[in-house]
Order: structure tokens, then C-alpha cells, then sequence
């Protein structure tokens, strides 16, 4: 293969020297240096707030650095727009989309750069190249289609694919896989593969240690806008990974948690949805034990317990929350009888981002007597109650009164988490619980969450990560096309279990 | 945005820290409505009589008060376009209720009861449809006040047939009009008790951090359990609770129930709580921005009132301060990203 032999040319395709960045007083880069090679794969790692984003937003010339060189092709680059970046080919996917909901998958690929032909659009030749395109990349993905409806990760196929129309020379992923499924981030890997071996450079942004054990030839950690180190993907470890970005020693990525299980919490019967995400579902959680929900994204897992909170409307069947029938759920009604949902979007459906940490924190719990009086806020009891648990939570910087909106991922849930602490709650429902949140937070969560096991609360946890739901529960519901494919526990809790009870469906569909 | 962004060098950029931009955006009406003021008194010099600024206080407690009303529904991203016929039908009702009571031979406190029975139940009538049409059947607030904008005027032309309701008692105009408290007269008096209140109820009730939480986000404020719809329910009963106060006492001051009385309140109301400052996009405003914004419209139609500015040059000026002051929200939610 050529591809080793261009590996290490004398020069490499991207130089940055000492590239600073400042806003409004934060230094989000100081003094960074990154190389990137044609032909390599060069992760970047580190926390939220470590300056990865802003440092792919310098490179693709989203705003100039404040100092320092920076060099493309053996070329000096100076004064670089989006617009220039692009024509020299540099090409960013980033994770907020910038596709046109109201336009077709192919109106957006050429979107600015229209195919004419005496000033009239060039439809047929521009549907020749975008399926030419898309059928080269693997995707299965409808170039007539409008974008507002595909699915995200189709979404996501569509920005991939728009950012390898023309002639591209570095490629910048930014937590590509975020919202693809399992097949697709398959695809998605074989095609950085293709890429690769076509000599374009590759920065990858990610959190996820699979991804970077399979795709890095060099990984660059980041901390505080500082780099850290460049190390060699296959000589270093896991461990030695995550030390570098957090800064201090992780000895396991998930706490040992000690379940015992108790009386049912939530038992659901024969559950349908409207919308049919989710099909004459049986599924309990008991208190003292973490019951997980694995499954393929947009496979009703969400849903279910979204339902049992009273955020998707249910046709039939029955919730019963300890014993009791619990009809017509109902966010307020589910909070008094004990219930917590913590979405997996943060921004849309948990916080209100220009409002302060401690409005956020406390609006869960205005209901109740201690926090307010005939309908009058006591608002030092509210600020006292708050801080310490914030305090408790480590939100990082510990000032309460500053918006929400100001905060990383992380913090975003611990104030999310806050609310759990500030009532009196037996049932508490995750969903997606770790996405958007680096390592550090990560590990914070799933603490939270031991915690809370351990005191004797039921918590079920809606991951698609599935080491994250293999690790922490204690028994593993698989859904599949709305229904439970699996109900496994103990010894039978292997990835290959998951994954082959999704495969079993599969059989039984086409067979039927 | 990107390319306003690009354009601007980084130095820029960076000094122009959010405390210091902040600060500056809040100094701007203060300034403004100074400079208002010595541009119009540099053209007429009655525009700074002591008579002349009591005016322009008591004209803005009632413009005050309208742009309060809005600002609560505006908090919530509604806002309330029937508010103006609001006012023509309560100025109507409460008129026609104390006319007939007088007629029945009720003594004076009664007449006055039975007057501000009819205008409050109006007014609150007209809130809880509003509300009701917004939160439960789930018409946009646009849609919604359009349409309750014909009916309150359609019900204040057939009560009033069109002409003036006579026989407003003294004692109700003394109460809400002529009357004064340390020399400061009734309406101002009113406004600021009113305003006081309301500033409270907006810091430190449940129901006031929830317009907040509701405007900013309200799918969060469902799913965080907050009742959205019965709260939104209150708000626009709220808000037509607060026009109807201020249709009572213009009323009062013009002595007859005026089916013409609301005219273009709506849209100044909305001018006044916009350009002080409260959000359309929900979630940022309150008493202060209200009052600071009615006491600029109001300034404004008064100086070009002096200064012999012709009246549909000045619906001109208005129409354009209502895009003004969105246009500059928009800008500080861009500089605040």
C-alpha cells in the first residue's frame, strides 16, 4: 500500500505553531501546536471546554487565531474564511448541522456552489453527482429527500456527505458518530479507510475510546486550551488517554455498583404509544437495582420511558408505579409520585439557558412548601438549598447565579442532576445520561447513580452506548422495532448477547 | 451573522466583553429619553415646564400600565393584540353598568361597584378567552388576539351603539381621575402602586418565575412539570385584568364610556414594552422595561405633539419603533451567542 510510504512525508499538510485564541477574557487556546499529515487520522481528545472546538474553528477559518502560524500545504495562511478554507480544501463536519431543514439532501450538497448553465440550475447534472457521490460513500440516503425529514443521523450522512463534494485535502469530523447507529458508524469507518488511502488528512474529534483504538494513527490531548501531549495511537494506553485529559488517575471508567434488588417500582403493561415507536411493551424496574434499556437509535427506548413520564401519549396498556395504577402520566403528577426524567437533549427539554443555575436547579420543586408559601418564592432557602447541592454535584465554578447557557456539557447535567437532589424521588429515569459529556463528568454520573442505587432508588438507564448500559445495570432490557427483543441478566449481559438479539429479529422479520 | 462576525477584527471582538455591552445596552433609554427631551425643548421650551413634564408623568401611567399588560404576555412569547378594543369595551361596560344603576336609584357606592363589577368582569372575561383560545386549543397568540380584536370591538360598538356612554358619577372620576394623594394625582399613584406589585410578583412568585422559565423555554418548562397552560391561562387574564384597570381610569378621565377609547393602544402598548427593553423571543423584560419604554413613546408623542408634528406622521414614528426596538433585541441576542 502507498499509503505508508506517504505517511511520514518531510512536510505535513496542516502546521499550526503557537495558535492562541481568547473570548472575552477566557483563553480557549494557549499556545497550541498540532500536525497533521496527509493520509493520517489525528484524534483530537480532551474534555468540554478544552479548546478542541475552537481550535477546528480556527482551522476551518470559522475566526482567525489571535497568534501564532499557521500553515497549509507548505503555504502561509492568513486571513482564511469559511469560504476560502473550503476552496484550499479544508472541510469541516461540524456537530450543529448547516443543512437547510426546508431544502433537499441535494439542494444543500450544492448548496452556494450550484451547477448553471446560462444562470438556470443544472438539475440533472447536480442529481447525477450528488447520487454519484452518495452511492461512492455508501450511504443510504435519498438525494431528493427534504432534510427536515431525515432522521439525525441521516442528517449527519448528508453533512458528511456535502463536506466531500469537491476537492477536499483535510477533512475535520466532529463527533461524527454521535447520532449514527451501529451500521452506519461501521460504514462511517470504512469510508475514513477509503479516504486515508486517497492521502487526505483526517482530524477526528471524539470521546469515545472504541473509536480512537480503531481510526487514530496520532492522538493530540487537549486540557484547559493547553496541549497536553501527541502520542502514537498504538503505543499508548486507555488509561494513560484519559489521565493525560483529565489530569488525574482514573482507575476504572465505571464504579462497581452493588445492587440489590427489591420491590418492583415500575411495572408497565401490554404499553402502546400513538406514534407506534413503542408496541405492546412488558418491562418492570425494581428498587435497589439499575435496569438498563439497550438498543439501535430510534428503536422505541426513549419513548418508553418518556411515556412513563408522562411525555408521549400512550393508547393502551398499563403503568403501575409501586403497586399503584398510574393513569394518564403526567410530568407534574409523575414529580409527587416520585418520578425523575432527565432528557437526553439538554438544551430543547431540561434547561432554560438564559435563566440562572439556580432557577434551572430549583424548577422542579416550586410545587412544594419548603421553596414557596401561598405561592411566594423563599428565596433564601431556595439559594441555601441550591448552592449545596450544587456544591455536592462539584459544579465547577460553584457560582450558582450564572446562566446555564454559560456552562460546558458536563455542568449542564450536574444541574440537571440537581434537581434530583432537591426532592424526594424513588423512580429516576435516564435518558441518553452521557451524551454530550467528556469522561470526567461521565464518571461523575455514573457515581451519581450509584448512589442513588445504593440508597435504594429504582433508576433506569436509556443508553445506545452500549458498554455504558452493559457496565452499569443490573438486568438489560434489548428493544428492537418497538418491542423488547431481550430481557438479559447476569452472565447472559455480553455485548454479543445484545447485539445477537438483534440480530434474531432481524431473522424473524424477513422470515415472516 | 458569520460575516458581521468575520468583518470585525479580533481585538474588537475580544474587548467588547458582555459586562461592559451589557451596562451599555441598559444606559441607552436613560440617554435617549434625556436626549428626546432637550430636542424637543431646544425647539419649544414649554416641552421642560413643570406643568408640562406632570403631564408627560401622568399620560405615561396609563401608557404605563398598558405596556405593563404586555409585558406579561410578551414574557411568556405571546403577546396581546385586543388589548387597545379591550379597553374601548371595558371603557364601554363599565359606563353603561353605572349609568343604569344610577337610573335604578342605587346610592353613589353602589353605582361605583356595580361600574367596576362590569369592567373587571369584562376585562377578565376577554383575558380567559384569550387564554383559554392560546393555551388549551393551541391558536398562536397572533391568531388568537385577531381575532378577539374584532370581538371586543364589535361588543363595545353594539353595547355604546357607537356613540359615547354618559353618566359617569363624580365619585368614580374623583376616585380614578381628579384625586390626589400628596399632590401626585390619582392615575400616577395607581400606576406605581400597580407597578410595585407587579415588579414583586415577578421576582418572587411562583407564577412570575415561571413567565420566565416559560418564555425562555417552555418545552423544558413541561417537561420540568411546570403547569404551562393553566399559567399561561393566568397570564392573559392578567394582562386584560391590568387593560382593564387602565380603561376604568381613562374613563374617569374623559367622564363618558368611549367605544373609540382603545384606538391604536395595542400597538403603543406593545411599542412601549418592546423599545424598554422586553423580548419578543420571550423570557427578558419587566416592570422597569415597561415604564422606562411608555415614558419614551409617551415622551415622543408628546414633543412632536408641541412641536406641532402632524398626527399620522407620528403613527408613522410609532409603527417605526416597534421594528426599531426588535431589530435591537435581536442585536443583543446575537451579541450575547
Amino acid at each position: 500500500m502507498d499509503v505508508v510510504t506517504d505517511l511520514k512525508p518531510a512536510e505535513p499538510l496542516l502546521a499550526l505553531r503557537g495558535i492562541s485564541k481568547r473570548f472575552t477574557g477566557v483563553r480557549a487556546l494557549d499556545r497550541v501546536d498540532l500536525d497533521v499529515h496527509a493520509g493520517e487520522l489525528h484524534v483530537l481528545f480532551g474534555e468540554n471546554g478544552a479548546g478542541k472546538s475552537t481550535l477546528i474553528n480556527v482551522v476551518s477559518g470559522t475566526f482567525p487565531p489571535d497568534e501564532g502560524t499557521f500553515q497549509f500545504g507548505g503555504e502561509d495562511i492568513r486571513h482564511l474564511t469559511p469560504q476560502r478554507a473550503r476552496a484550499i480544501g479544508i472541510s469541516p463536519v461540524f456537530q450543529e448541522f448547516s443543512l437547510v431543514p426546508s431544502l433537499t439532501v441535494e439542494e444543500n450538497l450544492f448548496l452556494g456552489r450550484e451547477i448553471t448553465r446560462g444562470g438556470v440550475l443544472h438539475a440533472r447534472e447536480m442529481r447525477k453527482r450528488a447520487t454519484a457521490l452518495i452511492d461512492e460513500l455508501g450511504f443510504d440516503l435519498d438525494p431528493s429527500q427534504r432534510v427536515d425529514d431525515l432522521s439525525r443521523a441521516h442528517q449527519q450522512m448528508a453533512e458528511i456527505a456535502k463536506a466531500l463534494l469537491g476537492r477536499v485535502r483535510l477533512l475535520i469530523l466532529d463527533e461524527p458518530t454521535a447520532s449514527l447507529t451501529e451500521r452506519e458508524t461501521g460504514r462511517l469507518f470504512e469510508l475514513i479507510a477509503r479516504l486515508k488511502s486517497q492521502n487526505i488528512g483526517l482530524i477526528y474529534v471524539s470521546h469515545r475510546m472504541r473509536e480512537i483504538r480503531a481510526l487514530a494513527d496520532r492522538v493530540t490531548v487537549l486540557r484547559d486550551g493547553r496541549h497536553i501531549r501527541t502520542l502514537d495511537a498504538a503505543t499508548s494506553t486507555d488509561s494513560e488517554l484519559v489521565e493525560l485529559m483529565t489530569g488525574r488517575k482514573i482507575d476504572l471508567l465505571f464504579p462497581t455498583i452493588t445492587h440489590k434488588p427489591d420491590k418492583v417500582m415500575v411495572d408497565v403493561e401490554n404499553l402502546t404509544l400513538a406514534d407506534g415507536s413503542v408496541g405492546d411493551v412488558n418491562f418492570h424496574a425494581r428498587a435497589g437495582e439499575i435496569t438498563g434499556v439497550a438498543g439501535l437509535v430510534g428503536c422505541g427506548k426513549s419513548e418508553l420511558i418518556r411515556a412513563i413520564y408522562g411525555i408521549e401519549p400512550i393508547v393502551s396498556g398499563t403503568v403501575r408505579i409501586d403497586g399503584l395504577p398510574y393513569e394518564f402520566p403526567a410530568p407534574r403528577r409523575s414529580l409527587k409520585h416520585g418520578i425523575a426524567y432527565f432528557p437526553a437533549n439538554r438544551i430543547a427539554e431540561g434547561l432554560a439557558l438564559s435563566r440562572p443555575i439556580r432557577e434551572n436547579a430549583s424548577m422542579t420543586v416550586l410545587d412544594l412548601p419548603a421553596f414557596a408559601r401561598f405561592g411566594v418564592l423563599r428565596q433564601a432557602v431556595e439559594r441555601t438549598a441550591i448552592q449545596g447541592v450544587m456544591e455536592q454535584l462539584q459544579l465547577r465554578p460553584p457560582n450558582i447565579e450564572r446562566t446555564a447557557g454559560a456552562l460546558s456539557g458536563g455542568n449542564r447535567q450536574k444541574v440537571m442532576l440537581g434537581r434530583a437532589l432537591t426532592r424526594e424521588l424513588t423512580v429516576f429515569l435516564f435518558d441518553e445520561p452521557s451524551v454530550g459529556i467528556d469522561v470526567g463528568a461521565k464518571l461523575e454520573v455514573y457515581e451519581f447513580m450509584k448512589r442513588l442505587v445504593e440508597a435504594g432508588a429504582a433508576v433506569i438507564v436509556v443508553s445506545s452506548e452500549l458498554p455504558e448500559v452493559l457496565a452499569l445495570s443490573n438486568r438489560l432490557y434489548v428493544m428492537h422495532h418497538g418491542q423488547i427483543a431481550a430481557e438479559l441478566t447476569g452472565a447472559e449481559k455480553t455485548e454479543q448477547n445484545v447485539l445477537a438479539s438483534f440480530f434474531r429479529e432481524h431473522l424473524v422479520t424477513e422470515v415472516a | 451573522m458569520s460575516d458581521l462576525e468575520l468583518s470585525m477584527t479580533t481585538e474588537q471582538t475580544n474587548r467588547n466583553n458582555s459586562f461592559s455591552s451589557e451596562w451599555l445596552w441598559r444606559a441607552v433609554l436613560p440617554i435617549a429619553l434625556v436626549a428626546l427631551l432637550l430636542g424637543f425643548a431646544a425647539v419649544d421650551r414649554s416641552v421642560l415646564s413643570p406643568a408640562n413634564l406632570l403631564n408627560i408623568a401622568q399620560q405615561t401611567s396609563y401608557l404605563a400600565l398598558f405596556a405593563m399588560a404586555q409585558t406579561v404576555v410578551i414574557l411568556t412569547r405571546g403577546f396581546d393584540l385586543a388589548l387597545g378594543p379591550a379597553v374601548s369595551m371595558v371603557s364601554v361596560g363599565t359606563a353603561l353598568a353605572m349609568a343604569g344603576a344610577t337610573a335604578a336609584g342605587h346610592d353613589p357606592s353602589t353605582v361605583l361597584l356595580a361600574g367596576l363589577g362590569a369592567g373587571f368582569g369584562l376585562g377578565i372575561a376577554c383575558g380567559l378567552f384569550n387564554g383559554v383560545v392560546i393555551a388549551l386549543l393551541g391558536v398562536s397568540p397572533f391568531v388568537a388576539t385577531l381575532g378577539s380584536y374584532n370581538i371586543a370591538i364589535g361588543v363595545a360598538t353594539t353595547l355604546s351603539a357607537g356613540r359615547p356612554v354618559q353618566g359617569v358619577p363624580k365619585l368614580f372620576s374623583q376616585l380614578f381621575y381628579s384625586g390626589s394623594i400628596f399632590g401626585i394625582p390619582a392615575a400616577i399613584v395607581i400606576t406605581l402602586a400597580i407597578g410595585l406589585v407587579l415588579h414583586l410578583m415577578l421576582g418572587r412568585t411562583v407564577f412570575g418565575r415561571s413567565l420566565y422559565i416559560i418564555g425562555t423555554n417552555p418545552r423544558a418548562a413541561t417537561v420540568a412539570g411546570l403547569p404551562v397552560k393553566r399559567i399561561l391561562i393566568g397570564t392573559y387574564v392578567l394582562c386584560s385584568t391590568l387593560a382593564a384597570l387602565g380603561a376604568i381610569m381613562m374613563t374617569a378621565r374623559t367622564g363618558s364610556g368611549e367605544p373609540n377609547l382603545g384606538g391604536s393602544l395595542s400597538l403603543q402598548a406593545i411599542a412601549g414594552a418592546v423599545v424598554g427593553g422586553t423580548s419578543l423571543a420571550g423570557g427578558r423584560g419587566g416592570v422597569g422595561t415597561a415604564v422606562l419604554g411608555a415614558l419614551f413613546v409617551t415622551i415622543l408623542s408628546n414633543g412632536m405633539n408641541l412641536t406641532r408634528i402632524d398626527g399620522y406622521i407620528q403613527m408613522v414614528v410609532l409603527g417605526a419603533i416597534v421594528i426599531i426596538g426588535v431589530l435591537l433585541d435581536r442585536l443583543r441576542l446575537e451579541r450575547r451567542r
